[in-house]
């Protein structure tokens, strides 16, 4: 049963007088709780490390490959031939070269040598 | 005899306490920092956060272009194959197993890039004219971290291999054997 707006000598109920008040606080709140929502997705889905457009990242943006890098999909259906095979194996092939090209994450990079804040060899007590 | 006995089974658990407590105690020698290294630290420290921040956006952009290629290798091409196989009624378990190492790898990589990611970012947010040995640390976590991508990225490497092995095998034994 609905609380009434109005109250038995014909004056308002609280909620009654702050019905708009009540609206745009429940919206607000609502807002705030798919935002809280969103941003806690976007933070441990891995999404944020893929966003090149975050503050820091604007200098690479320009350089992240935005096509599919050549690579065709393969009909997933079809007989399977010798013909077929050697489409495959001609696709996988120069995608596989590709791949391996690089050996991405190589290398010291935060090696405290190369940062220069590396260890001294006199130790304090 | 049996006394003797319990008298050397003391020894010995006494050595090997004595040696764990001694091996603690080297442990925790080589982790205080000298006062000439948190010195060096607080000079070096902001072109050593300069360098860690372009890493960080370069290492964002590999992520980024390597991570589309080593999708695609599986979307584009190993399943759709698996698929195309599968439904011809060929026998693709070799092929299946080659594909399911891939995509844990895979899995493995995006995980141990996101952890690697935040804790570089955490590293960057550290004053480290302030907290030294705290920067430090979360750099030495990174860089180890780091290594770990590069691990799971010679791993897939790997299995790009295998797949076209155990292709090989299939396409003599179940395509051109038949």
């Amino acid at each position: 049963m609905e609380e009434p707006i109005q109250s038995v000598d014909g004056e308002l109920t609280f909620w009654g007088a702050h019905k708009f008040l009540l609206l745009i606080a429940l919206s607000i709140a609502i807002a705030l709780a798919l935002v809280g929502i969103s941003m806690t997705l976007y933070a441990t889905s891995g999404a944020a490390q893929l966003d090149l457009s975050r503050p820091g990242y604007r200098g690479v943006t320009s350089q992240a490959i935005s096509s599919d890098s050549g690579f065709q999909n393969y009909p997933n259906t079809g007989p399977i031939n010798s013909s077929s095979v050697n489409e495959f194996k001609t696709l996988y092939e120069k995608q596989a070269a590709t791949a391996k090209v690089v050996d991405a994450f190589a290398g010291d990079p935060l090696n405290p040598d190369a940062l220069e804040i590396s260890a001294s060899s006199t130790p304090t007590q | 005899m049996i006394k003797n006995i319990k008298l050397v089974s003391l020894g010995v658990l006494a050595s090997a306490l004595c040696a764990v407590a001694l091996i603690g105690t080297i442990h925790a020698q080589s982790a205080p920092m000298t006062d000439a290294q948190i010195a060096r630290i607080r000079l070096n420290c902001v072109s050593a956060k300069n360098t860690i921040a372009q890493l960080h956006a370069s290492d964002a952009l590999l992520r980024v272009n390597r991570g589309q290629i080593y999708e695609s290798m599986t979307t584009k091409l190993m399943t759709r194959f698996n698929d195309r196989a599968s439904s011809n009624h060929y026998d693709i378990s070799g092929l299946t197993l080659a594909i399911q190492n891939y995509n844990s790898t895979l899995t493995a990589f995006r995980a141990d890039y996101q952890v690697y990611e935040e804790q570089l970012s955490s590293a960057l947010t550290i004053d480290c004219t302030k907290e030294p040995v705290a920067f430090y640390d979360a750099v030495s976590l990174a860089r180890t971290q780091r290594s770990q991508v590069h691990v799971d990225v010679t791993k897939l490497n790997q299995y790009i291999d295998d797949y076209d092995t155990v292709l090989n095998v299939f396409i003599s034994s179940e395509v051109t054997g038949k």
